[in-house]
């Protein structure tokens, strides 16, 4: 069946009603396209792309709440660096019309621009069913490729980035534009000794390098502790080897960046 | 030909309508102006519905799969990749295609910069290119060349290298009352 | 008057901007019925079973037709029929057809074609060149794997290689590439008759026409091809792909049929760009003058010929590119595998081939610390010099566009300054030829038609098919500047067996010469044709008339002055035909087959010379190219402007298969069959481009024109992997640079991995740099 509810009671009912069968339908850019090659029969479409409440963008209790429709268009212009610089990244202009954050997350692709950098923004996100709603941090939403922590019956709402941290994200493709990455490093900071950084395409979902983030916390940042952090998050991903890249160069570049951005950033003063 | 069954429309959609192939979904949409009111298979494109329905085969395909740009449409303005959005998400909205670029007879400046420009070779990709182009002009009227870059990066061409279609787009957004650009002589 | 050498619009451009223009998955709708392909299981088996019942009982499906229904030959290639229409027994490419399935509508096809049951017998699985020649590798061909060798000898390269100063040795490795035109292979067929009139996209309608009767058992002249607008083709349409299915359905069921590949169906099945691997030792004196070169070509020839053996000629016959080196030993093998067959892409071996030439320079000129410009200056054929295969070359411009490229690139007093200490700048120049045409002997011609309509309308009829390039547009000009009409009131009636003469194809940058000249000659002809009637009518003699603006006017009488189509209607009446079709068929001469030299292997040669400049970011191995400028003698540019787009989008072209472009392949699947993973550059990836159009006359060409559309490619990846070399300190060896190979090449030359300079009297290292798998 194809349902295109107009409020986010109804999607969620229906969400409640069909569980798994239900397909969450927005931007249809991860979709559409996995229908197109056969890699999932979708028995019950769920077009969410009505539900004008999921468009909302603003600042609230300390945090930019993200409706999960707002599009990677819209991020492009937001005032977190590593966010706006991610979306900035996604496709081209029409797949940034389309895409949408909730989308992106819903995928749970380790090869997600915006979900690396939101998670270094150390962003929450809140999940909805008709049993009420939950908020939690972005680390735990990721299980594994394509698995997140949404129960069959919930929907992503709101997603939620702490404000005043500064923040940056490099990301290397096949090719300058339109690429699918082959690894993306986002860094945050509080500009005191909070420092968030997370790797995607490096492990099975985009991950936090707990271990870099804990020797700067406590070193402080400086050139010697930078390369210490880098050289540690080689150590902390698993990356594997496909037809884009080598599991080494992977390797070799979360090193690259990690030390590429926290210089940069110290260089700028955020550090 | 054979006879497609379809079931009624439902009021809001939130009853949901049959996603087996059956045209059950009633997509009433404006396209180049003009109102549409058609009985569609709810899982097929809007790309698919404008060629295939509709018969406007200006809008192109070249991947299907969102990476090239060719079946660029614009929706409520917004330039979106045609071969991702499902029929039904352009309900209520107003739809541009190529062939709603040109004004009768009269074509859209950018329309005649490539001709003038010489950024037409196989001319397969032109049309989701115009429409880009056409759009990031209504918002941007004084691209900067990186800017123009930027804005059709989303379209891939394989004949030009993209230097007269850069041309093109500045030479039409600097000269929108006489679109006779640089180059080329009639 | 005359448009000729002027920048004009092109006529067939303005349906393209609206969307006017129909291609061949235009034509028709839903009311025809749909084709798709039953395909190869794995890349090398026997088919031992296949149940087409199932597929055949389902509602909608009409008919599902395999290699029994074939009542021709069961086979078509260009060079060799070697590959069936529908595979009998033996699969040996994952894109083999085993039949097709016909039905009401898409869904329908669909399910067909999941209800086929293939039962199948596998057999080895070769990957590349190197399984292939494994004295025990399975014979993919009865005749075994290696098909065909072309060699070249020229002097004694053996004995100037020993008595060199020095002596450079390199290995290249050059991707499989894809055509990755946008315009999907897609088209409709339907019966007029007896006749089965087939709209389909190719580049010679009239090859793929007796190809297609070939199989369907008919006449040639039951078969029509009507070509629809046609969007890139770039070699890849020079194979059959859908013509042979839509010419047996319409002929068989009586009723229209269309087709329309996907873009993962287009890439499995279609024909590659040859890679090749080439070993090259290049010998000279100590003032850089080039004494020898030997070189060892081995090419994946795929599964089947395609235009293999040309491809490798091609590139045996350019082996020493543009320059002057009087001993040659060349040998070049092509090796069949179970990978997509390789056959024509722009280049045509000419550009792997420059890719092994320019490498082999660059590491010449470091090794003798000479400046690479003046190492190629000093070596560039002159005017009058023998080429490669021993042809004198009348009009070389390889110096004066080495001259220019690399002024425009700003060479001399080039700056490496970056904006970033991890970012290094790097600069590059090429220097290439490229012979026009077929060559070899090979049978070459193109026939045209210039007539008036009755009404005094200037038509132009020409089989050569335009997916682009502006063939139809040259024509026009021509024929207009024959007869003083403005261009864009010539009508040209193109790319149709049954109303245009046969133009050979559009491949090989040939149709400017070979179409260019026929219409040129047609339309001189009738020319004067129409001053001979208005000299009838006028009573003066033809040469005391002129034509000014479509109109006959006497050269001192200004009293004299009749319009066109006055002039038709009294040839008519007076039984002149006003309607002449013209041939143009130069010869080449084949190589000897001792030593593979000829003095005319092509009827004429283009020379260009590219520059680059790229920055690479050393810690990343990913690089920007920041310009490219391409300097080509095209003889005459008879409209500059096309000229130019020709050249900027064979520099983009060139600039993919430099950095990012390269065909994957695992147990002969290809893993990247789409846009996703197949990626070619955007307009971001796009570098400044400047086309330098430099104008020495060329004896054969129409005016002077030469022909430009292949050398815009072949210049650029030499130049960029050049740039790049430059830039990081060490050459590279492989294509793609993509920014994986450039650091581990990075890596390496920090661990010390160099070493290929050495003096002839030491035996010298092959360094090979194979990644990538």
């Amino acid at each position: 069946m194809y349902f295109q509810p107009k409020s986010f009671q109804d999607a969620l009912r229906l969400k409640s009603e069909l569980g798994g069968a239900a397909t969450p339908l927005a931007g249809g850019t991860d979709l559409v396209v996995g229908q197109r090659k056969g890699h999932a029969r979708i028995e019950n479409y769920l077009d969410i792309s009505r539900v004008a409440e999921l468009r909302e963008l603003s600042e609230r209790d300390g945090f930019l709440s993200i409706g999960a429709l707002v599009n990677h268009a819209r991020l492009e212009t937001c005032e977190f660096s590593a966010l706006a610089a991610a979306a900035a990244t996604v496709g081209g202009p029409q797949i940034r019309q389309l895409g949408t954050i909730g989308g992106q997350l819903g995928t749970a692709s380790p090869a997600g621009d915006v979900s690396v950098a939101l998670l270094a923004l150390q962003a929450e996100v809140e999940l909805a069913s008709i049993r009420g709603r939950r908020r939690i941090a972005l680390e735990d939403f990721f299980l594994a490729p394509g698995k997140s922590a949404l129960e069959d019956d919930e929907l992503i709402s709101t997603i939620y980035v702490p404000l005043g941290r500064k923040s940056d994200f490099y990301k290397i493709g096949k090719r300058n534009a339109v690429a699918i990455s082959l690894l993306m490093v986002a860094i945050s900071t509080d500009g005191a000794s909070d420092i968030s950084i997370a790797i995607g395409c490096a492990a099975p979902t985009p991950l936090r390098m707990k271990r870099s983030e804990a020797l700067l916390g406590k070193a402080g940042v400086n050139e010697t502790s930078i390369v210490e952090a880098a050289k540690l998050a080689a150590e902390d991903v698993s990356p594997i080897s496909d037809h884009r890249g080598s599991a080494d160069y992977r390797r070799a570049m979360s090193t690259v960046l990690v030390q590429r951005l926290l210089s940069r950033m110290m260089k700028r003063g955020e550090l | 030909m054979r006879d497609i069954p379809h079931k009624a429309p439902t009021a809001s959609g939130d009853k949901g309508v049959a996603s087996d192939g059956t045209r059950s979904w009633r997509l009433k949409c404006s396209v180049n102006g003009e109102p549409v009111d058609v009985m569609v298979d709810p899982t097929q494109t809007i790309f698919h519905v404008l060629r295939e329905e509709l018969r406007l085969t200006g809008t192109k395909g070249a991947c299907l799969e969102g990476e090239c740009g060719s079946c660029t449409i614009l929706i409520d303005g917004k330039p979106v990749t045609s071969c991702l959005v499902l029929a039904p998400q352009v309900q209520g909205t107003s739809v541009t295609t190529v062939e709603g670029l040109a004004d009768d007879d009269r074509l859209h400046p950018v329309q005649d910069s490539f001709i003038a420009c010489g950024a037409v070779q196989c001319g397969y990709c032109t049309p989701g290119l115009v429409v880009s182009a056409a759009e990031l002009l209504e918002g941007n009227p004084n691209p900067s060349e990186e800017e123009v870059r930027k804005g059709l990066a989303g379209n891939l061409c394989r004949c030009t290298g993209y230097t007269k279609i850069i041309d093109a787009v500045l030479a039409a957004a600097s000269d929108d009352e006489e679109p006779a650009a640089a180059g080329a002589e009639p | 008057m005359s448009t000729l050498g002027k920048r004009i619009r092109r006529a067939d451009a303005r349906g393209r901007v609206t969307g006017e223009t129909l291609f061949g998955g235009d034509l028709v709708g839903s009311e025809a019925l749909t084709i798709r392909v039953i395909r190869a299981p794995i890349a090398h088996c026997n088919i031992t079973g296949l149940d087409i019942e199932a597929a055949r009982a389902i509602e909608g499906v009409v008919a599902v037709y395999t290699h029994e229904d074939i009542e021709g030959t069961n086979k078509h290639g260009l060079i060799r029929r070697d590959q069936e229409v529908f595979v009998t027994e033996r699969v040996r490419y994952r894109g083999d057809a085993l039949g097709i399935i016909v039905a009401e509508d898409e869904a329908t096809a669909q399910r067909a074609l999941d209800a086929v049951k293939i039962d199948f017998e596998a057999l080895p699985i070769i990957e590349n060149a190197e399984q292939a020649l494994q004295s025990d590798a399975y014979p993919i061909h009865p005749e075994g794997n290696v098909f065909c060798n072309k060699l070249l000898r020229k002097g004694d390269a053996e004995k100037a290689i020993a008595e060199a100063d020095f002596t450079i040795k390199c290995s290249h490795s050059t991707p499989g590439v894809d055509h990755a035109f946008l315009d999907l292979e897609a088209g409709y067929a339907e019966l007029d008759g007896k006749t089965v009139v087939i709209h389909a996209p190719g580049q010679w309608v009239h090859e793929e026409q007796r190809l297609i009767a070939l199989a369907l058992g008919v006449a040639v002249e039951n078969v029509r091809i009507v070509q629809p607008a046609t969007g890139g083709a770039f070699g890849g349409r020079e194979d059959i792909s859908i013509q042979i299915y839509l010419g047996l359905a319409a002929l068989k069921l009586k009723r229209p049929v269309r087709i329309q590949y996907t873009r993962s169906e287009s890439m499995v099945t279609r024909h590659k760009r040859h890679p090749i691997e080439i070993e090259y030792t290049l010998a000279a004196k100590a003032d850089g003058t080039l004494c020898a070169a030997k070189v060892l070509i081995t090419s994946d020839e795929g599964a089947y010929l395609s235009t293999g053996p040309a491809v490798l000629r091609k590139a045996v016959s350019h082996c020493t590119g543009p320059y002057r080196v009087p001993h040659i030993w060349a040998d070049g093998r092509a090796v069949f595998t179970n990978n997509n067959p390789t056959g024509a892409m722009r280049g045509f071996g000419a550009v792997q081939m420059a890719i092994a030439y320019e490498g082999a320079m660059a590491r010449l000129a470091k090794a003798l610390g000479m400046d690479l410009l003046q190492l190629k200056k000093k070596n560039l054929l002159q005017d009058g010099e023998p080429i490669t295969t021993g042809q004198t070359i009348v009009i070389s411009g390889a110096e004066q566009c080495l001259d220019e490229a690399a002024a425009e690139i700003g060479w001399q007093g080039r700056s490496y300054e970056s904006p970033e200490p991890h970012l290094r700048r790097g600069f590059g120049l090429s220097c290439i030829c490229f012979g026009i045409g077929y060559g070899d002997s090979f049978p070459d011609a193109s026939r045209a038609r210039v007539k008036f309509s009755d009404a005094g309308k200037l038509e132009v009829y020409t089989g050569a098919v335009d997916f682009g390039q502006g063939v139809h547009s040259l024509a026009a000009q021509i024929a207009g500047h024959e007869l003083t009409v403005h261009p864009s009131k010539v009508e040209v009636i193109a790319q149709d067996t049954h109303r245009t003469p046969e133009a050979g194809s559009s491949s090989a940058t040939r149709q400017t010469v070979y179409t260019g000249n026929a219409v040129r000659l047609a339309a001189a002809e009738l020319r004067q044709e129409v001053l001979d009637v208005a000299a009838s009518y006028t009573g003066l003699h033809w040469d005391e008339l002129t034509l000014h603006e479509g109109t006959v006017v006497g050269k001192q009488k200004e009293s004299i002055c009749m319009p066109m189509a006055s002039v038709v209607r009294l040839g008519r009446e007076r039984g002149y035909k006003l309607d002449i079709t013209s041939l143009y068929k130069p010869t080449t001469i084949a190589g000897g087959a001792k030593d593979g030299l000829s003095p005319r292997a092509f009827i004429t040669y283009m020379f260009a010379s590219h520059a680059a400049e790229v920055l690479v970011d050393m810690e990343t191995g990913e690089v920007k190219v920041e310009r490219v400028v391409a300097a080509h003698d095209v003889g005459r540019a008879i409209n500059p402007q096309q000229v130019e787009g020709q050249i900027e989008g064979g520099v983009v072209q060139g600039l993919g298969m430099a950095l990012m472009e390269e065909v994957i392949v695992s147990e002969g699947r290809i893993v990247n069959d789409g846009f996703t993973d197949y990626i070619i550059p955007t307009i971001i990836d796009a570098a400044d481009v400047k086309a330098i159009i430099v104008e020495r006359e060329d004896p054969e060409g129409p005016y002077g024109a030469r022909g430009v559309g292949e050398p815009g490619l072949i210049g650029t990846p030499p130049a960029i992997l050049a740039a790049i070399g430059d830039a990081i300190g060490v050459p590279l060896s492989e294509a793609p640079a993509t920014a994986e190979r450039v650091w581990r090449r990075i890596q390496e030359s920090r661990n010390g991995g160099e070493g290929e300079r050495r003096r002839a009297s030491r035996p010298s290292n092959v360094v090979r740099l194979r990644g990538g798998k």
